[in-house]
C-alpha cells in the first residue's frame, strides 16, 4: 500500500476504532500503520528517560515526516506534593522542602519563602542580612544560568561547554558549603535573617570568585554567540511575540527574550536591590538566541551586583537576625547564657510559630522567571495552605506553542530555551 | 563624546513593543502625577472621600500610585472600578500587609477579569498565578476559594481576585482571555476538584490521569493518601485553631 493511496481513501471511522482491527499481532504492520490515522502523522514518545529533557518531562509528538503538528508535555513524574507537605509542616520545617523544588538555585528558593513567612509574620530582616541575601541569591543565578547554558549547549551538540560550564559552577558550590556548609539543599535562610556567622574569609572568597568569572564567561561567549552552528540552531527557533509572551504568563528571561520589560527585582523592589545599580537586558526577536544573550548579559550584571552588594555590607558589623520575641528565634548566645531567651528558644523550636490571620504572597526574580509563595495562615503553627507558584511550570505550558510547526530537532533548543528543572516543574 | 544617538539606544527604540512604550509612558505619567499637587489628595484625610472619588473619575490623568496604598481600601482603583461597573458582584475587599484581596461572585469572574485587564486605566493584564484554596474547616460555605494573583505590568502593582466556590459548582474559565491559565487551571481541577467550565483540556495535570483516589490538596486528602497506607489519627502534629476567617490578622 504506498502512502498516497492512504491519502485519497481514508479509512472508516468503525475500521479506525474497532478494537478487533488495532489487536497487535492479527495485522501486518502496513496495515497497522495505516489504521493509526488516516492521515500520514506519526506520534512519537519522547521522554520521560530521554537526556535531552533535563529529568522526567515526557513529550508526545505528532508528526508529520519531521514537521511537529501536535505537542503535548506530560508532566508529574517527579511529583512529590510538596504543597501538601508544606501544609503538615511548622513554618521553619518548611523552608527545607523548598530546596527541593528548583535544586540548581537553592539559595533563591529559600528566600522566596523566608520572604513570604517575614511578610506574614511582619518581620523584616536587618539591612546586612538583606545584603547577605542578594548576594547568595545571586550567586545561585549564576549557577543556574551556568547549569543552563552546560546543559543547553550540550542538547544543541555543544559538548564541551557542559564541561566548562560544570567547572565554573563547582567554584560557586564551593562558596555555599563554606557559607552553610551544603551544596545543593542548602537551607541557607531562616525566618528573621541569618542565625549563625558569616565566615570571617567569605567576602575574599567571593571576590575572588567574581575576579575569575567574567573572563571565563567572555570564554563562552566566544565559543557560541558567533558559532555558526550555534546561530542556526537558535536564531528563529522557538520565536514568541511580545503579546503571546504576556498571555502565556511567561515570565524571566522567557518573557524578557521578547522585549517585554519586567523584572521583579526592578519593578517591585525587594531585599535592597533599589540601592544596587543595574540593567535589565532585552531580547529584540523573542528567539532562542535572543534568550541566550539574555541570560548572558543578565550573569554579567549579577556579577556587578554581587560586588556593589559586598563593597555595600563589606564594612558593615551590625547584627544578622531580626529581633522579635513571637516569630524570629532568638540569638544563640542569649540561649546560652538568658533564662528567657532559653525559654523562647524552646518554645520556637518544640511548637513553632503562630503568624496572624491573614495571606501573603510574595514574588521573587528566580533564574527562571518569577517564583512566587502564597501563603495561607489560619493562626495555627502550620500553614493553612503553601502554593508555589513556580517560573518553570508556568513556561513550560508555552512549549506547544513554540514547537507547533517546527522541526523534531528543534524540540531539544526549545526545551533547553525556556530553561525547565523538573523537580520544580513538578513541586 | 559624540553627539549621535549610541547603536544601544536605537536597538533599544527599536525592540519597544506598544506594550512597553504604555508601561513607560504609565510611569512617566505616575511619576508626574506623584509629584504634582494630585498626590495631596490621595494622601487627603479619609473624610474627603466622596470629593476624591470625583477626582478620581474626572481628572482625566493617571492614578498616582498612592492611590493603590490608600489607607481607605475604597479608593483602590481596581476595587472602585469593579464597584462602578459590577456593583452586584462584589462580595468583600480586604487589606493586609499591603495587598489587596477582592472576593467576587463566582458567575462574573471571568468578566471581571476581562473587565480588569482591558480597563484603561486599571490594566492588571498579567495573570501570574491561579491557584485555590480548601477552607473545608475555616466556614462553611462556600468551600473553596479560587484565587487569581494578578499583576499590571503599566502600574506596577498586585492585585489578588478571589471567588467562592462550592464541591462540583463550576467556575468559568479564564483560557479565553490568558493561554497562562490553561495549566494552572488544569493543575488546580488535579488537585482541588474544581471545574473550570470552558477550558479546552481540563485533565489531570501533575497526577496521573487513572488517578482513582480524588483530589489530594483538599483539606480532607490524608497526607499519606488513601490506599497505600492506613490513616492514622496521629498523622496531624499539631491541631487545628478553629478561627473565624477574616484574612485580616485578627482571629
Amino acid at each position: 500500500m504506498s502512502t498516497d493511496t492512504r491519502i485519497a481513501a481514508p479509512y472508516e471511522a468503525d475500521a479506525v476504532f474497532s478494537p478487533e482491527a488495532s489487536s497487535l499481532g492479527t495485522l501486518t504492520i502496513e496495515e497497522d500503520l495505516a489504521l493509526q490515522s488516516g492521515e500520514r502523522l506519526m506520534t512519537l514518545n519522547m521522554g520521560p528517560q530521554h537526556p535531552s529533557t533535563h529529568g522526567v518531562l515526557r513529550v508526545v509528538l505528532k508528526l508529520d515526516g519531521e514537521l511537529i503538528v501536535d505537542c503535548d508535555p506530560v508532566i508529574g513524574y517527579l511529583h512529590r506534593g510538596t504543597e501538601k507537605l508544606g501544609e503538615h509542616h511548622r513554618y521553619a520545617q518548611v523552608i527545607p522542602w523548598t530546596d527541593r523544588t528548583d535544586y540548581v538555585a537553592a539559595p533563591m528558593n529559600n528566600l522566596g519563602c523566608v520572604l513570604a513567612f517575614e511578610k506574614l509574620c511582619g518581620v523584616e530582616a536587618p539591612e546586612r542580612a538583606q545584603y547577605w541575601r542578594v548576594i547568595m541569591s545571586e550567586l545561585a543565578r549564576i549557577a543556574s544560568h551556568l547549569v543552563w547554558l552546560g546543559t543547553h549547549a550540550l542538547d544543541i551538540g555543544a559538548l564541551s561547554m557542559s564541561l566548562y560550564c560544570f567547572r565554573e559552577r563547582e567554584l560557586i558550590l564551593d562558596l555555599f558549603e563554606a557559607f552553610c556548609g551544603a551544596r545543593l539543599t542548602t537551607n541557607m535562610m531562616e525566618i528573621g535573617g541569618f542565625s549563625r556567622p558569616i565566615p570571617e574569609n567569605m567576602p575574599g572568597m567571593v571576590r575572588d570568585f567574581l575576579h575569575v568569572f567574567p573572563e571565563r564567561q567572555q570564554e563562552y561567549a566566544d565559543l557560541l554567540s558567533a558559532n555558526p552552528i550555534w546561530m542556526s540552531r537558535t536564531k528563529g527557533v522557538g520565536v514568541i511575540p511580545a503579546d503571546v509572551a504576556i498571555n502565556y504568563s511567561l515570565t524571566g528571561a522567557c518573557l524578557r527574550g521578547s522585549g517585554v520589560n519586567y523584572d521583579i527585582r526592578k519593578a517591585m523592589p525587594y531585599l535592597v536591590y533599589d540601592r544596587l545599580d543595574f540593567e535589565v537586558p532585552l531580547g529584540a526577536h523573542g528567539d532562542t538566541y535572543d534568550r541566550y544573550l539574555v541570560r548572558m548579559e543578565e550573569m554579567r550584571q549579577t556579577i556587578s551586583i554581587i560586588g556593589q552588594a559586598l563593597d555595600q555590607c563589606e564594612r558593615m558589623d551590625t547584627e544578622l537576625m531580626a529581633w522579635d520575641s513571637e516569630y524570629v528565634i532568638p540569638p544563640h548566645k542569649g540561649t546560652m547564657t538568658t533564662a528567657e531567651d532559653m525559654q523562647r528558644h524552646f518554645i520556637w523550636i518544640i511548637k513553632g510559630i503562630s503568624p496572624p490571620v491573614g495571606e501573603a504572597y510574595v514574588a521573587v526574580e528566580h533564574p527562571k522567571g518569577e517564583l512566587g509563595y502564597y501563603v495561607v495562615s489560619d493562626g495555627s503553627p502550620l500553614p493553612y495552605r503553601f502554593r508555589i507558584r513556580s517560573p518553570d511550570f508556568v513556561n513550560l505550558a508555552s512549549l506547544p506553542y513554540m514547537a507547533n510547526g517546527s522541526m523534531l530537532a528543534d524540540v531539544v533548543a526549545l526545551i533547553g530555551t525556556i530553561d525547565i528543572v523538573l523537580g520544580s516543574v513538578d513541586r | 563624546m559624540s553627539l549621535q544617538p549610541t547603536e544601544p539606544d536605537k536597538a533599544h527604540a527599536e525592540r519597544d513593543t506598544p506594550e512597553v512604550q504604555q508601561a513607560a509612558e504609565a510611569e512617566e505619567a505616575a511619576e508626574v502625577a506623584a509629584e504634582s499637587p494630585d498626590a495631596a489628595v490621595a494622601s487627603a484625610p479619609v473624610s474627603d472621600v466622596e470629593g476624591l472619588k470625583e477626582a478620581m473619575l474626572d481628572d482625566g490623568q493617571e492614578w498616582s500610585r498612592a492611590r493603590w496604598f490608600h489607607d481607605d481600601i475604597e479608593m483602590h482603583p481596581a476595587l472602585y472600578v469593579l464597584r462602578s461597573a459590577f456593583p452586584d458582584a462584589i462580595v468583600d475587599a480586604v487589606r493586609f500587609r499591603d495587598e489587596t484581596t477582592i472576593h467576587v461572585a463566582r458567575e462574573r469572574w471571568r468578566e471581571i477579569c476581562l473587565y480588569l485587564k482591558e480597563h484603561p486605566r486599571v490594566r492588571l493584564n498579567f495573570l501570574s498565578d491561579l491557584t485555590a484554596v480548601d477552607m473545608l474547616r475555616l466556614r462553611q460555605n462556600p468551600r473553596f476559594d479560587v484565587v487569581a494573583q494578578l499583576y499590571s505590568l503599566p502600574n506596577r502593582v498586585r492585585v489578588r481576585l478571589k471567588a467562592g466556590v462550592n464541591d462540583g459548582e463550576p467556575i468559568p474559565s479564564l483560557v479565553p482571555i490568558w493561554n497562562g491559565a490553561n495549566w494552572l487551571e488544569r493543575e488546580c481541577y488535579d488537585m482541588f476538584g474544581i471545574v473550570f467550565e470552558g477550558h479546552p483540556n481540563l485533565k489531570r495535570m501533575l497526577l496521573p490521569d487513572d488517578w482513582a483516589e480524588g483530589h489530594p490538596l483538599r483539606k480532607d486528602y490524608p497526607l499519606r493518601g488513601w490506599s497505600e497506607f492506613p490513616v492514622l489519627n496521629t498523622e496531624r502534629p499539631v491541631g487545628r485553631v478553629r478561627t473565624r476567617w477574616t484574612g485580616r490578622g485578627a482571629s
